[in-house]
């Protein structure tokens, strides 16, 4: 039985440079119980299909052409039907799971009030008692426990928000839930945890479910067919089987092949010839400790990085690890509670003004949001030229243009497609890679590359580690590569930190690190990775959490030193 | 990938209007009715017998050109506008005194966000004990009602000039920029460009002015709009009240005198009245330019 009938759907977003068809002649048609992944490129036109089912467009867009038909209403077009009815439609019928499940909840009310106003908006005066029993029902099928529907928002952490908007969005039985990227934000462990808990309501409601999403494995973990799409048109529609081992257009084989794996080829050509710095220690963490109040961010770490032979170290570990907050130490953003971070010998926390412009410009950073990175007043030729002029590399005004130019072309963008422009008018993947470029003008001994790719789509992460890899083996550049993705991990780094709590559990060479883990929690976080193979299964919706409780004081306190690399010398402990 | 022959004229013309958002009807609109106010303090400085405005210059309680008062004298073309009790030409009061109410709150509101913007940096920059005293300081001087205090102190002083009046108006107007911009700076000085500022070695007094100043220009506009309605109106209270500057005609000293020499009664409505008339179209040009640009900086306030 179908639920939902898409018919020769064509969207346009009219606009004063003229119509955008955002999505053109698309049919398609979700039966029952069926799990429908919509992948694309952001831009594709995949979201803009799904929201147009709920007649949720953004204005001024509107659907130009085509008929949507939902079972439950009989033979009318629900493009057709009035506001009204569409209300009663909307969470009743097709429920909507949206992608930031932080900014989706109200801040000021609690879970089960949520849960209620979608109850008493469709059913209206409910009893108290009845209230009570259905949310505590529903929040039961998230697997969450009684008394998350007496909290606030803000007591929850990101897997369990997301959690609840899953709760909110099942809890009128609807006939078809429509999830866009519902973990986007989250690590790897608790993208199992969310994308399992989803995926069993709704085989427990029978409700058919549209996954929208840019990461192929996620999409074979989760699906049962996999609609590809591109520049608002459906490329290929099949069974998620069918579609990963014998793709039929050239975009979705590209799509396949840009998930980088665990094991495997590897997307990175090393160069034999790596351009050497002087010898000597680079960075130095000397039992660096970093408190937050109760909270021990960072345990005592040491470590000696020599600077002669450039390398990448990767930091990994979930959100909360403390990765973060070590890449913040190595900056100088935040002192350490104890211990010194030095920089060639130098404590980076006691410099004077001279030599802190010079570390500075010694030691630069990649962070994870490219949206924010740009000044939005200015063009992005700001972002480029100011710390050129200002660490003094600038010997005229032709030559800061020709370095932009060339660090452009280093990256593999086109400046003159992308120098001159306001950060808006570029997409994320461009203005990643011009930070990236940013940095390489700069030429600095170390970088620091916080989570580069996480917010970019899957398609271009490869291009920009590619990048970041590049820095290393060309301009001699030592990387520290803060990551939650253990795929990339394994591939671009040199050494492999795994971060628990603000432990390092285990650490080594990536081949042997992730390759063939020890700790439990680094073959946890292995367990978690989404593979784009339908064979091999993801396992269930507690195996997350039960791994997280089975991790004893004792685990966390023995860690698994997996041999070292010349170059780096590890510590842990004080 | 767009195509535009499926859109009629009119619909891309109004959608142009969302390329370049400075050119808001509502904003051309406010900013026309005050130039209108200056072109009438500049032009009438040209082209009319500024003498007029001195007592005893003209006959007095002469109606506007068209009207007849209660002694069934007509207007004359010498005084378009009519003329007040003691005998002053209200066009020529209107072409000194509008100027001036505008001008003294444009500049209170100019010393409030000078104080405002220089204390909210601080507060937002330094934190802890400075952002606490200027934090307390600003909430506590919020709470009172500034009619009072200058009330209490004009009566005490007696005349004072424009420029006087406006410092002490000033002296109530710069606490919600204060909030404001701490408020913002805060928020700011976390964002993925201020870090990038940091890190390109960047001095603190670059971070404040060059990248984080120029993304509060909407704030500070709509912020400093808002002040000079506040002050004009402040101005106003004051001198119709009889207090403010004694010698140098205003709208407000102008409404004072009307009042006091029972022009209610006399129905001489043109003394009162047409200067009323000018507060409100001063009044309705600020709310219209901040509307203005509010929608200016919130684009979705716009509609196509």
């Amino acid at each position: 039985m179908t639920i939902l009938d898409i018919r020769n759907v064509s969207i346009d977003f009219p606009t004063s440079r003229g119509v955008v068809h955002a999505v053109s002649d698309f049919s398609l048609s979700i039966p029952q119980g069926r799990r429908i992944g919509f992948i694309g490129e952001s831009g594709s036109g995949k979201t803009t299909t799904a929201l147009a089912a709920m007649r949720m467009l953004a204005s001024p867009g509107y659907v130009s052409a085509g008929e949507i038909h939902l079972h439950s209403l009989g033979r009318t077009n629900v493009l057709e039907i009035s506001d009204e009815e569409m209300r009663r439609v909307r969470l009743k019928k097709i429920s909507y799971i949206p992608q930031g499940a932080m900014n989706s909840l109200n801040p000021v009310m609690r879970i089960e009030n949520q849960i209620w106003d979608g109850i008493v908006a469709h059913e209206g005066a409910v009893e108290q008692a009845e209230l009570q029993r259905r949310s505590r029902a529903v929040l039961a099928s998230v697997g969450l426990p009684e008394h998350v529907g007496s909290l606030y928002p803000h007591e929850l952490s990101g897997g369990m928000k997301q959690r609840v908007c899953i709760a909110i969005g099942v809890c009128l039985e609807p006939d078809l839930i429509i999830a866009d990227e519902p973990t986007s934000a989250l690590d790897v462990i608790t993208q199992r945890q969310v994308m399992q808990t989803l995926r069993d309501v709704q085989g427990k409601i029978g409700a058919g479910l549209i996954l929208i999403g840019h990461d192929m494995g996620l999409m074979a973990q989760s699906v049962d067919d996999l609609a590809v799409m591109r520049l608002g048109k459906l490329v290929e529609f099949g069974p998620v089987r069918q579609i990963l081992e014998n793709p039929q257009q050239a975009y979705t084989r590209e799509l396949i092949s840009s998930v980088p794996l665990v094991g495997g080829e590897s997307f990175i050509q090393s160069t034999p010839e790596v351009l050497r710095g002087p010898p000597g220690p680079l960075l130095q963490f000397e039992s660096v400790t970093k408190r937050y109040g109760a909270l021990t961010a960072l345990h005592p770490l040491s470590f000696t990085l020599d600077g002669e032979v450039p390398k990448i170290i990767s930091v990994v570990g979930q959100s909360g690890s403390g990765k973060s907050t070590m890449g913040s130490l190595m900056l100088g953003f935040t002192p350490p509670t104890g211990g010194r971070v030095l920089f060639r010998g130098q404590d980076i926390n006691r410099l004077s003004a001279a030599e802190q412009l010079g570390f500075r410009k010694d030691v630069q950073a990649v962070f994870q949001d490219p949206y924010a990175c740009f000044n939005p007043f200015y063009r992005v030729d700001h972002a480029l030229k100011f710390p050129f002029r200002r660490f003094g590399l600038a010997q005229s005004q032709a030559h800061v243009q020709s370095a932009m130019e060339e660090a452009c072309h280093a990256v593999g963008l086109d400046p003159a497609l992308v120098l001159r422009r306001y950060p808006h008018q570029l997409s994320g993947g461009q203005r990643q890679r011009l930070i990236v470029a940013r940095a390489l003008m700069l030429s600095p001994k170390l970088l620091i590359a916080d989570e580069p790719v996480s917010m970019v789509d899957a398609s271009l992460r490869a291009t920009i580690l590619k990048n970041i890899h590049d820095l290393k083996d060309k301009h001699g550049i030592s990387i520290l590569y803060i990551t939650h993705d253990l795929a990339t991990a394994y591939h671009v780094s040199d050494f492999v930190m795994v971060l628990y709590h603000g432990h390092v559990v285990e650490a080594g060479p990536p081949k042997d690190v992730i390759g063939a883990p020890q700790h439990p929690y680094t073959r946890l976080l292995i367990d978690s990775i989404p593979w784009p193979d339908v064979s091999r299964d993801w396992g269930a919706a507690e195996d997350g959490q039960r791994g997280l409780d089975a991790l004893s004081d004792a685990d966390v306190a023995r860690p698994a030193l997996r041999g070292t690399i010349p170059g780096f010398d590890l510590t842990v402990g004080a | 990938m767009a195509d535009t022959s499926d859109l009629t004229a009119r619909q891309i013309r109004r959608m142009k209007r969302f390329d370049n958002p400075w050119r808001n009807p509502k904003l051309m609109w406010g900013a026309s009715l005050l130039l209108g106010i200056i072109a009438l303090g500049l032009l009438g400085r040209l082209f009319w017998n500024l003498d007029l405005v001195f007592t005893g210059s003209a006959p007095l309680k002469l109606p506007p050109v068209g009207f007849e008062n209660l002694r069934r004298q007509e207007g004359v073309w010498d005084h378009p506008l009519g003329t007040d009790g003691s005998g002053r030409d209200m066009l020529s009061l209107l072409i000194i005194g509008a100027p001036n109410s505008l001008m003294v709150g444009v500049l209170a509101s100019l010393i409030g966000m000078s104080v405002g913007i220089f204390l909210g940096f601080s507060a937002g920059f330094l934190k802890g004990r400075v952002d606490d005293v200027i934090r307390v300081l600003s909430d506590v001087m919020i709470t009172i009602p500034p009619l009072l205090i200058l009330v209490v102190f004009q009566a005490a002083y007696g005349d004072v000039s424009l420029t006087m009046m406006a410092i002490l108006i000033a002296c109530f107007v710069w606490q919600s920029p204060t909030r404001l911009i701490r408020a913002q700076v805060l928020s700011m000085r976390e964002s993925g460009y201020v870090q990038m500022a940091r890190l390109s070695g960047a001095s603190t007094l670059h971070i404040m002015f060059r990248e984080m100043l120029p993304n509060l220009v909407p704030y500070l506009f709509g912020s400093f709009i808002a002040n000079v309605t506040t002050s004009i109106v402040t101005a106003v209270g004051l001198e119709v009240l009889g207090l403010g500057p004694q010698r140098v005609p205003t709208l407000g000293r102008a409404i004072y005198e009307a009042i006091n020499s029972g022009a209610l009664i006399q129905n001489l409505w043109w003394w009162w009245g047409i200067p009323t008339i000018l507060l409100a179209v001063m009044f309705i040009g600020l709310l219209l330019i901040n509307l203005g640009l509010d929608e200016v900086s919130n684009p979705r306030l716009r509609k196509l």
